[in-house]
């Protein structure tokens, strides 16, 4: 018995004479994604993929298909030939465990065709195959609801093949990882930037990371944090890499020579000037961050403005009009929140200002960058950059 | 590597290991089951109580229970103890203080007043009974500052001045590193261990508690350990932690001269830095006498260069120490150990801990006062700049 899943596209499905683009893009991800895993074939026909695959592999792939954005839903099932008594069977053997005694259970019977010489229309489909559960289990306290059933049995009646299946397992949906292109995130190690990263992944983009670290004063802990929060986040995409910038020098720079109220800006601006730099080297278009509006005082209206202002490129902020319990609820659900929340040192505290400015005005900010070597700082930090590729882990 | 931190954790000794690796692959039954094999592994572990009560000199009341370490040894005791109001100084580890404060002012209370260099002031005990006090819980030896509260002087003064309050010991820092002396469990009514401070496993300790007193089990199951502590007996951690324990304590003697000897030195040396190095404000926070003090321990202080920072620079360059502060911009509380004897929260968030070990030589001890120096010199300019 060859198993079979069928999974559903998400918006390629709206898309016109480039849907063969992302098609391609989710099936790739989906092989990539599948790898070490043994898989007979995978095609795609117009409108779904299907996934022909032996029995003890259909766990282990469905479990890797909810971490593949592009996908509405996917159903395991099985590949018979159009037979209405074979595919009532399957029918009855899934159906039959869920009877109570005493008890109503309601089900009914969805055909689809893409075959349309096949020689019944999918309502006949669904009459042939239904009466013919009823008739076996109707004893038991089966009774047919086409509106609310318990239980849907779908049939879909193709030139090849014909799958049977009775589960929908919602998908990720969104795009397919790379239909997009490449950005590059800023993460940081806190609840947001793996949020932020993970929506643009379902925005159809490969997220690569760049992290700042000082690690002479702070140790090795908010590496370590981060390179395991992006193998979180590469689960969704395959394979990605992580920059980790040396920031020290710069902060030491910032915080000896600039107003103290600055500081948090002024090491904003330069963490935005150094990824986009490192963003233009490696392809990517667009720079990626957490910041959610009002959140802290470096992500007021103002301060927002003056790091934007640094560069030149496009800075997406996916959590910008998030609060914070909604981004919390999505990094649990990824998956990143308990990694999140353990506490290391993010930012010694003879960096931090008594009180950060929650307005600088930009020429403030620009008289005070006159007063240390940014440029120079940049181009060192960059030179000591190391490159994690990061492995195409599950 | 020249590791200085055993205050928080300790390599296993290979004799140790060797013991854990045999049990692990002979002693697989369940000391719980009814047949041949079962009954071997619970022999096992009753001789294993034997030689630990034999190697503590024991009295006949006092009972053994196998925990999963200090933590849970202090949590059971402190919780599993009923009657009355317990309390502490506030200066023990948060596995003392946290389960005593949690059940509320009415249950625990802490007694920072009490306090003088680390230690219970036993001029403060004969209030301990109007406040209500029925369980004193204290370090035997304090986790930073290394400070000796000893049950020889306090436990006389408790049971004429307050006769009612029983006296509840962290043990962990203290076995290994001082002796254990004759008549040491008259009025210590219970008593914690931990294995892997010790050269032992992690994921072993033990209780020690006088069973003439009812104890309420905090963890319920299969009725294991006369019911106090549910759960299977995991045989080879159990012999692991009792060769272990017979390595401590065969040697403690041995151990305290060679823990004395680097601990005077790093007190002269640092005492001489200090005297070399004029930005150097050096204070100790733990006791340069020998009189109540842990020879293991060394705490100090040296603002305004945070003690986080030092410890990642002396990281560098493959040093371990402890501290008892975070520098991170989310924690920005100090010790509360070291507040608790009266340091600014500068002082604490800029201190250090050095705790010694069997390995440790007085080499290394030099290379720790060099690079040091070092780091300190380095570090200095940029804490003292004052810039906000």
């Amino acid at each position: 018995m060859t198993k079979v899943i069928v999974v559903r596209y998400d918006e390629i499905g709206l898309k016109g004479k480039n849907r063969d683009f992302f098609v391609n893009c989710l099936v790739e991800n989906i092989k990539r994604k599948f790898a070490g895993l043994e898989v007979t074939r995978l095609r795609a026909p117009r409108g779904r993929i299907f996934v022909d695959l032996p029995a003890p592999m259909v766990e282990a792939c469905c479990a890797r298909l909810r971490e593949v954005p592009g996908i509405a839903s996917f159903s395991a099932g099985v590949a018979l030939e159009p037979d209405f008594d074979r595919i009532a069977e399957w029918g009855i053997r899934w159906i039959d465990p869920l009877l109570t005694p005493g008890e109503t259970f309601t089900f009914c019977v969805r055909t689809q065709r893409s075959d349309k010489t096949f020689h019944k229309i999918s309502t006949e489909c669904d009459f042939e195959i239904g009466s013919r559960i009823m008739k076996r289990l109707s004893g038991k306290g089966l009774k047919v609801d086409i509106k609310r059933a318990q239980f849907v049995l779908e049939v879909e009646i193709g030139p090849k093949q014909t799958v049977v299946f009775h589960h929908r397992v919602p998908g990720l949906r969104g795009l397919p990882v790379g239909s997009s292109g490449e950005v590059l995130s800023l993460l940081s190690g806190g609840i947001d930037s793996p949020v932020a990263s993970y929506l643009m992944m379902r925005r159809g983009c490969r997220v690569h990371f760049i992290f700042f670290e000082n690690r002479e004063f702070l140790g090795r802990g908010g590496y370590d944090k981060v390179l395991r929060l992006a193998g979180i986040l590469n689960r969704f995409q395959g394979r990605g890499r992580l920059y980790v910038i040396p920031f020290g020098a710069i902060q030491l720079a910032i915080r000896d020579r600039c107003r103290p109220a600055h500081r948090v800006v002024l090491y904003r601006r330069m963490m935005y000037r150094i990824a986009q730099a490192v963003a233009r080297q490696n392809a990517c278009h667009a720079l990626v961050t957490g910041e959610s509006l009002g959140q802290v005082a470096s992500q007021t209206l103002e301060n927002l403005e003056a790091v934007s202002r640094v560069v030149s490129g496009n800075v997406f902020r996916p959590l910008i009009g998030m609060d914070k319990n909604e981004i919390i609820d999505r990094a649990k659900k990824i998956g990143t929140y308990d990694i999140s929340i353990e506490a290391h040192a993010d930012c010694c505290s003879i960096f931090m200002p008594p009180n950060p400015a929650t307005r600088s005005r930009i020429p403030n900010l620009e008289s005070d960058e006159a007063g240390f070597p940014g440029q120079s700082l940049m181009q060192e930090a960059i030179r000591k950059m190391e490159t994690v590729e990061l492995d195409e882990s599950r | 590597m020249i590791y200085l931190d055993h205050a928080a954790t300790t390599p296993a000794d290979p004799r140790v290991l060797e013991v854990i690796g045999q049990s692990m692959r002979r002693d697989f039954a369940n000391p719980g089951a009814v047949y041949r094999i079962g009954l071997d592994a619970a022999n096992l572990v009753e001789k294993a109580r034997e030689e630990i009560a034999a190697l503590l000199r024991l009295p006949a009341s006092y009972r053994i229970i196998f925990t999963s370490g200090g933590s849970e040894s202090n949590n059971l005791f402190i919780k599993g103890t009923a009657g009355g109001k317990a309390a502490c100084l506030g200066l023990e580890h948060p596995s003392v203080v946290a389960p005593l404060t949690c059940a509320g002012e009415k249950n625990g209370e802490i007694l920072s007043g009490f306090q003088k260099e680390g230690r219970l002031d036993p001029a403060k005990i004969c209030e301990l009974d109007d406040r209500k006090v029925r369980l004193l819980c204290l370090s035997h030896v304090n986790n930073e500052l290394g400070s000796i509260n000893d049950p020889g002087e306090i436990v006389p003064v408790l049971q004429s001045a307050a006769p009612n309050v029983r006296l509840f010991l962290d043990g962990v820092q203290a076995i290994g590193k001082i002796a254990i002396p004759p008549g040491f469990w008259d009025g210590v009514a219970g008593y914690s261990v931990s294995a892997h401070k010790i050269y032992g496993p992690k994921g072993i300790g033990l209780l020690i508690y006088d069973s003439r007193f009812p104890l309420a089990p905090q963890v319920h199951g299969g009725q294991q350990q006369f019911g106090v502590r549910s759960g299977t007996l995991p045989v080879p951690l159990i012999l692991g932690l009792t060769e272990a324990l017979k390595l401590a304590l065969e040697r403690v003697g041995e151990a305290q001269v060679h823990l004395g000897k680097l601990r005077r030195h790093l007190i002269a040396g640092l005492e001489d830095l200090s005297g070399r190095l004029p930005n150097l404000r050096l204070r100790f926070n733990s006791s340069v006498s020998q009189d109540h003090q842990s020879p293991a321990i060394v705490n100090f202080s040296f603002p305004p260069v945070e003690g986080e920072v030092l410890l990642h620079h002396l990281e560098a360059k493959d040093i371990f120490v402890g501290m008892g502060s975070a520098c991170s911009a989310q924690s920005k509380k100090p010790s509360r150990i070291l507040t608790g004897i009266g340091l600014s929260e500068e002082e604490a968030r800029c201190s250090l801990r050095v705790s010694f070990g069997r390995e440790n030589t007085i080499a290394e001890v030099d290379v720790f006062l060099m690079e040091f120096s070092r780091a300190y010199e380095t570090l200095y300019p940029t804490f003292a700049r004052k810039v906000g």
